[in-house]
C-alpha cells in the first residue's frame, strides 16, 4: 500500500511539472495564473496522499492550501482590472476580448 | 521509493526557484514565487514540520501571492514593469550564491544540533503541541517582540501615505458587480475561513495549528470580503481597529507582568495557570495578527491610487 501511495505522489508531482511548464510558456497572464491554480490543486492532492502516508494532521495543511489558493486568483483578477480594484464582470466584454487577451505582452 | 519522492520534490523546488529568477517578466517571476511557496510547504510537510508547512502554505503562497500580484498590477499601471528585471544583476547573484554556498558549507561542516529534550518540560507547559509550548511559554520573549515587529511594519507602511489621504479608507477602492462571481465568492469563502481560522487557533494548543496560522487564514478571508466589496476597508483613525492591532501585544505584555507580580518572573507562566493563560494570549494575538496582516496587504490609505 505504501509503495502505491508513493507512486501516486510521484505521479502527482510529475503532473505539477506539466502545469509548471505552462507557467513558464504562458503566453498570456491568465494562462500562467490558471496553471498556478492547477499547481495549487495538485499540491493539495500531494498533501492528501502524504497525509495517508505520514500523518493525518497533514489534512489541515491541505485544507489551508485549498482555502488560500483561491486568494491568488482573486488578487490576479483585481490586479488585471484597469484601476486595480475592479471586476471583469462589471463591464460588458469588448468585441475583441478573445483576441485581446492574446495581445498582452509576455511581461504582462 | 520514498527517496524517489523526495528527489522529485527537490527537483521541482530547485527548478521553480531557478525559473522564478531566470528569464524576463515580473509577472512570471511572481507566479513562480507563489508556486515555490506551495512546493516548499510540501517539503516541510515531508520533513514532518507540520506547523511550518501550515505557516508556509498560508503566508508563502496565500498572502504573499496577493501582495506580489497587487504590486505587479500597480507597476503595470505606472508603466514601470517593463524596465525592471531586464538585465542580469551580478551583485545580487553573487550575494545570493554566497548565502546558498555558506548554508551548504554549514550543513556539512557544523555538527548536527541536538533538539532540546522537552520530555520533562512539556507536561509543565500547559499545552501538548511542543511548537506552541516553545512559542508562548519557553521562548515567550521572542514571540512578544515578533508581535511588536509586525505592528512596526504596519506603521512603516502607513508612513507611505500622503497627508491628504490620511482620513481615507486603507488601500484601493475595491468594487465588484453586486451579484457577480466575485461578490458571491466573497460571501461564501469568509464563513468557511472564519471557522477554519478559529479551529486552527484552538487546535494549535494540542496539535498542528497556532495563532499565527489561524490569524493568517482570518486575514486572508477578510481580504477576500474586502476585495469583493462586501466589507468596507477600515480607516487609520478608527479606534476599534487600532485597539484590535495592539490587543495581542498588550495582553501578552500584561500576562508577562502578571507573571512577574505573582513571583514567577517576567513572561514566566505558573504551571497551574499556563493553559488558560496561553489560550487567552493566543486568542488576543490571533485578533492582532489577523488585523495587522490584512491591513499590511491592503496598504496605506491611497485616494489617488486609481489615477496612478
Amino acid at each position: 500500500m505504501t509503495v502505491w501511495l508513493h507512486i501516486v505522489a510521484i505521479v502527482l508531482l510529475a503532473s505539477l511539472g506539466g502545469a509548471l511548464w505552462r507557467v513558464w510558456r504562458g503566453p498570456s497572464p491568465a494562462d500562467r495564473m490558471m496553471a498556478a491554480q492547477l499547481v495549487g490543486t495538485g499540491g493539495v492532492a500531494v498533501l492528501v496522499v502524504l497525509a495517508a502516508l505520514q500523518d493525518w494532521t497533514l489534512l489541515v495543511v491541505a485544507l489551508a492550501l485549498a482555502l488560500l489558493a483561491a486568494l491568488a486568483a482573486v488578487g490576479f483578477v483585481k490586479a488585471e482590472s484597469p484601476d486595480g480594484a475592479g471586476d471583469p464582470e462589471e463591464t460588458d466584454p469588448p468585441e475583441d476580448w478573445r483576441t485581446n487577451s492574446q495581445k498582452v505582452p509576455q511581461d504582462g | 521509493m520514498s527517496a524517489a519522492l523526495d528527489l522529485a520534490l527537490c527537483a521541482l523546488i530547485l527548478g521553480v526557484g531557478l525559473a522564478s529568477m531566470a528569464g524576463r517578466g515580473v509577472f512570471r517571476a511572481a507566479i513562480f514565487f507563489i508556486t515555490y511557496g506551495l512546493l516548499v510547504a510540501i517539503g516541510w510537510a515531508r520533513l514532518g514540520a507540520y506547523d511550518v508547512a501550515l505557516a508556509e502554505a498560508a503566508i508563502g503562497s496565500g498572502l504573499t501571492g496577493v501582495l506580489l500580484l497587487a504590486a505587479h498590477g500597480r507597476l503595470r499601471r505606472l508603466r514601470a514593469a517593463a524596465e525592471s528585471l531586464s538585465r542580469f544583476n551580478l551583485p545580487a547573484a553573487i550575494a545570493g550564491g554566497g548565502v546558498a554556498l555558506s548554508f551548504g558549507w554549514a550543513w556539512f561542516a557544523l555538527p548536527v544540533p541536538r533538539a532540546p529534550d522537552l520530555t520533562y518540560a512539556l507536561p509543565q507547559a500547559g499545552v501538548g503541541n511542543p511548537v506552541t509550548a516553545v512559542l508562548l511559554n519557553f521562548r515567550a520573549w521572542d514571540t512578544l517582540v515578533e508581535s511588536i515587529v509586525l505592528l512596526a511594519a504596519l506603521i512603516g507602511v502607513w508612513m507611505m501615505a500622503r497627508d491628504a489621504d490620511w482620513d481615507a479608507p486603507l488601500g484601493l477602492r475595491y468594487h465588484a458587480r453586486p451579484s457577480g462571481v466575485l461578490a458571491s465568492f466573497g460571501r461564501i469563502l469568509p464563513p468557511v475561513g472564519l471557522i477554519f481560522g478559529v479551529y486552527l487557533v484552538w487546535a494549535g494548543a494540542e496539535s498542528t495549528g497556532g495563532a499565527f496560522q489561524g490569524g493568517t487564514v482570518l486575514a486572508a478571508v477578510g481580504l477576500v470580503a474586502m476585495m469583493a466589496g462586501i466589507m468596507r476597508p477600515p480607516r487609520v483613525a478608527q479606534g476599534a481597529w487600532r485597539a484590535a492591532l495592539v490587543l495581542g501585544p498588550v495582553v501578552f505584555l500584561g500576562s508577562g507582568l502578571a507573571g512577574a507580580a505573582l513571583g514567577a518572573g517576567f513572561l514566566t507562566l505558573p504551571e497551574a495557570l499556563a493553559k488558560p493563560a496561553i489560550l487567552t494570549i493566543e486568542a488576543a494575538l490571533t485578533v492582532s495578527i489577523a488585523v495587522t496582516l490584512a491591513l499590511l496587504v491592503l496598504g496605506p490609505p491611497d485616494e489617488g491610487g486609481q489615477q496612478a
